[in-house]
């Protein structure tokens, strides 16, 4: 157990976005709100899931929507709590900790503003090991535990409950409200005991967003860079240096969908990379050639500052270093594999680790 | 009075309910099916309470279908969603329901409550929030007069179900309501709404349950004796006929959730003297030689001219003969509060509603 005040949450902000594979939506307005709800209510409790009872009941509690409309529609808080409180009261149960549904900007974030507002721990793990699109897409699914029920409220203080047969309707159904509710909403899911979650979810994730955090900040001060440090941090892979040259993105059934392209420069001069999204970062391409595709994470940096870049964040002439990293190993097991294979988002290619299609 | 609801019943209560349906509410033979199936399993029947009998402080709820009825034609009910609903809103308010209300008395819907009283061992209330039926959840008298929309509860026949437990308006839960439906395959049971027996005292239009079956028995006796039914139903309604002749165009699109469409019929003494009618789930206006001359909320029912069968708005076609009903509307549904939720304006027609004489019971 250890507590994190308002310093903390700067370097989890920036790990979180760069574990986001460009999604999770910008952790500048959730930093915000949980160095406020920091400053106000007391530094938040982070606890391992060896620090619980093996009976306590977790909660964990997000943000829901497209983050190109997050970013101007800020949420007010309430919404969270709302959800959070009605989930609890749905399962007749006193939930004990909240968590992160994934890792990824605001919603590494969120579930800290909630904790420290609510005076409960908040368990240093989560469902995803980074960001992805839909609700059913965690490691949790995988092993059975259902993210029904589920609740959801928005800023004007509607609430809904979600009982379904599978996650997929979750997702199904709430996508469908949020929409209603402008495209943000605010959820709390997969409520599951302690005993579930030591099995099932992927430990230690705040720590790792912030040890990446910290490696950026440190880089900086000593004017170091920061790619390669933030590379050397995750384990991964530089595959690309470049400009933005286009960037296509709609908001498509609740979602921010689209694809960016870039030139290389540098050691990559005379390369071109294609990089496709839905609210996070899927696959992409250099040459026409797979390089990284989804459940291995990308991420999008700022060449000069290693500032993550989110999905609708990417604009043409910036400056890029894009690395790819590994997975959660989770991910890599069949039934996890299948949640969020290239082919489930519609790309004809199959999973190569990435490790595996560089080595190559 | 109505004490209760048996086998031989259904069929009456069917014919008179597709009649009050104005071409909506679902189809009346699929939930009658449904419902003497229920019946016959361990020859029950469906006791019938009054509104003034349910005590102030009991728990009722309105339930029925929701969605296109070109779709709940073709995609059959599970058949326990609305049980669901109602055991999912039960055990979320930890309180028993006393008695199943009937959201619409107006086709399907008017039986299908019946289906979930037994289901859940309650009787219905004889009475509805329409007189009718229409086609948003937002348009009864429920809503209407300030019964709370929230919770309710929406479930299909996958087994999900879906609680709203705090919403700013039945318009905002409509408009959720309508885009999940659209999610479960375009056809869902409803909950909604949960009240006390005295929001129900204060809300309800009374004995429409009884009026369906009057109706219903009438027609009946009508085809026994070999009589065109339509004038009949129009007395015993206090409406008139407004018009008989072939129909002789349909336009119809499912769109957004809805059966929406127009049809023409012409008259069979002078092709040229036609009637047109737009409908959206229900008939809405009715038109002739340019001139409005029935809309909403007054009901316009088309029935078949022999046998005096109601037509629904998903079963139109080229060719059937019929006899177009006009009868006036509840008086509940023509207060200026009501008006602005059910009036002409609420479905977008720029003409003020000029009632036909006289109220429907």
């Amino acid at each position: 157990m250890r507590l994190l005040d308002e310093e903390n949450i700067g370097d989890i902000a920036v790990g979180a976005a760069i574990l986001g594979s460009g999604g999770g939506s910008d952790p500048y307005i959730g930093a915000l709100m949980a160095r406020e709800a920091i400053r106000q209510y007391g530094p938040v409790e982070l606890r391992a899931l060896d620090e619980m009872d093996d009976a306590d009941l977790v909660v964990p509690a997000a943000g829901m929507g497209a983050p190109t409309v997050i970013v101007e529609k800020l949420p007010n808080g309430d919404d969270l709590i709302r959800a959070f409180h009605t989930l609890g009261k749905y399962t007749g149960r006193n939930p004990r900790a909240t968590m992160s549904i994934e890792s990824g900007g605001m919603n590494s974030i969120r579930p800290i503003y909630l904790a420290a507002r609510l005076g409960i721990p908040v368990l240093d793990c989560d469902g995803m090991g980074r960001a992805f699109p839909e609700i059913q897409m965690t490691v949790l699914t995988a092993d059975g535990i259902s993210a029904s029920p589920f609740a959801m409220s928005d800023e004007r203080g509607n609430v809904l409950l979600i009982d379904a047969v599978s996650n997929k309707w979750v997702e199904v159904f709430a996508r469908s409200c949020v929409m209603r509710m402008g495209a943000v909403g605010a959820i709390a899911l997969y409520a599951a005991t302690v005993k579930q979650l030591k099995q099932a979810a992927i430990h230690g994730t705040i720590t790792l967003a912030e040890e990446i955090g910290e490696v950026v900040r440190k880089a900086r001060r000593e004017e170091a860079n920061p790619v390669d440090a933030i590379r050397r941090a995750v384990d991964g892979f530089l595959v690309f240096r470049g400009k933005i040259t286009d960037v296509d993105r709609r908001i498509t059934a609740g979602f921010a969908k689209g694809n960016a392209r870039m030139a290389g420069s540098g050691e990559f001069a005379g390369k071109r990379l294609e990089l496709e999204f839905q609210n996070e970062h899927l696959v992409l391409r250099v040459d026409d050639k797979y390089v990284a595709t989804t459940p291995d994470l990308i991420a999008v940096l700022d060449a000069e500052t290693g500032e993550p870049i989110t999905t609708e964040a990417l604009r043409y002439g910036m400056r890029v270093a894009v690395i790819a990293f590994p997975c959660a190993p989770q991910w890599r097991e069949s039934a996890a594999l299948a949640l969020v294979h290239p082919r489930y988002f519609g790309y004809d290619v199959e999973y190569v680790p990435v490790e595996e299609r560089l080595s190559a | 009075m109505m004490r209760q609801v048996a086998l031989d019943d259904t069929l009456a209560i069917a014919i008179g309910a597709g009649i009050l349906g104005t071409g909506g509410g679902g189809s009346t033979y699929l939930n009658r099916l449904r419902l003497n199936n229920e019946l016959r399993q361990g020859e029950r029947s469906v006791p019938v309470i009054r509104a003034d009998d349910v005590p102030d402080d009991a728990l009722v709820c309105a339930v029925g279908g929701m969605g296109a009825p070109t779709v709940s034609n073709e995609k059959l009910q599970e058949g326990q969603e609305i049980k669901r609903a109602v055991r999912a809103l039960e055990e979320h308010l930890r309180q028993k329901v006393y008695a199943i209300v009937i959201g619409e008395i107006g086709g399907g819907n008017a039986l299908g409550p019946m289906i979930t009283a037994l289901q859940c061992g309650t009787p219905v209330v004889d009475g509805d929030g329409m007189g009718r039926a229409f086609p948003e959840l937002d348009m009864d008298t429920f809503m209407i007069y300030g019964a709370a929309p929230a919770p309710f509860a929406l479930a299909d026949a996958h087994g999900n179900v879906v609680i709203f437990e705090r919403i700013g308006s039945a318009k905002q839960a409509e408009a959720f309501a309508r885009s999940l439906t659209i999610e479960m395959g375009g056809s869902a049971g409803l909950v909604m709404p949960l009240m006390t027996g005295a929001e129900l005292k204060a809300t309800v239009i009374r004995h429409t349950l009884s009026l369906a079956k009057r109706i219903g028995e009438a027609v009946l006796d009508c085809r026994a004796r070999s009589i065109e039914p339509s004038a009949t139903v129009a007395e015993l309604c206090n409406g008139v006929v407004l018009f008989s002749g072939k129909i002789i165009d349909v336009d119809r699109r499912t769109v957004q959730g809805f059966a929406r469409g127009k049809l023409v019929i012409s008259a069979f003494d002078d092709f040229n003297r036609k009637l047109e009618i737009d409908f959206q789930n229900e008939n809405l206006v009715a038109r002739s030689a340019g001139q409005v001359i029935c809309t909403v909320p007054d009901l316009i029912t088309l029935v078949t001219l022999e046998d005096g069968e109601p037509i629904g708005t998903e079963s139109l076609r080229y060719g059937l003969r019929v006899a177009v009903l006009g009868l006036p509307a509840p008086k509940e549904l023509k207060t200026p509060e009501a008006l602005t939720v059910v009036g002409p304006r609420a479905f977008g027609y720029d003409v003020d509603f000029r009632p036909l004489p006289g109220d429907l019971l």
